[in-house]
């Protein structure tokens, strides 16, 4: 170990603990968005109308969004914890923290405004 | 240490020799861990389509149906199977289950991801 990985910032077991919890609900999720948006679906992707429909049944803009919110920080907290492996200098952590709030928080709120703006095309069609 | 994951070491990175299978699982994880990531951007701004109504997604529609389209969509499959998978034994092994047999557990993930892959691959090209 040298001494820039000790002044180093690691990844605490709390974000660890929530990267594997929120890896263990996308493994759920993903399966229920895979079977029915690839599996079941006629040629492996469903129709515009089809999609329009599918998200009439409250259940499923609720579960896309949780799916969306699980993958996004799984996909984040990764992200983050390759980057800190190279082993930044400790004045990084911080900017490197507030970036990956900002990018999360925006694919999240872009995610769920898509899914709503659907289920509003579906219930005007 | 030689195999540190450090910026100075990186072209130690893309050397296969005298690698353990932990190693391999853990450059996989994170091979895929990018791939999936690029690909979750990718995801949400191409499902953009949807909003700008059904001319739009039709379009996409067609190109998703081609060949180099399906091609990257089975690789992404294949690195959901393989980052799922060994995601498993990682979560499994850091709660003391299977740590004696990581060697086994790894292969078997594997062998069921490849599994897996070949299934959509003649599902994908071989039945549509």
């Amino acid at each position: 170990m040298d001494n820039a990985s000790s002044s180093s910032p690691r990844e605490n077991y709390l974000i660890w603990g929530i990267k594997i919890l929120a890896g263990l609900f996308i493994l759920v999720f993903l399966g229920i968005h895979f079977v029915v948006n690839h599996l079941v679906a006629p040629g492996g992707l469903l129709t515009y109308a089809d999609i329009l429909a599918y998200y009439q049944n409250p259940i499923i803009p609720i579960m896309e969004i949780c799916f969306l919110v699980f993958v996004v920080i799984h996909a984040l907290l990764g992200l983050r914890s390759i980057l800190l492996d190279l082993h930044p200098p400790a004045r990084f952590a911080k900017p490197i923290d507030i970036a990956f709030v900002v990018i999360g928080v925006s694919m999240i709120v872009y995610g769920a405004w898509l899914i709503f703006e659907v289920v509003q095309l579906g219930r005007v069609g | 240490m030689r195999n540190n994951p450090s910026p100075y070491n990186f072209p130690r990175w893309f050397d296969p020799r005298r690698r353990m299978p932990g190693s391999w699982a853990f450059i996989l994880n994170r091979i895929t861990a990018l791939g999936l990531t690029l690909y979750l951007f990718m995801h949400l701004v191409i499902l953009s389509k949807l909003a700008q109504g059904p001319a739009a997604y039709d379009s996409f529609l067609v190109l998703a149906k081609s060949t180099p389209i399906k091609l990257g969509e089975l690789l992404v499959i294949a690195a959901g199977f393989i980052h799922g998978l060994n995601g498993i034994r990682v979560g499994l092994t850091s709660f003391g289950i299977g740590v004696r047999r990581q060697k086994l557990l790894f292969a078997s993930l594997m062998t069921i991801a490849l599994a897996g892959t070949l299934f959509f691959a003649y599902r994908m090209f071989l039945t549509e």
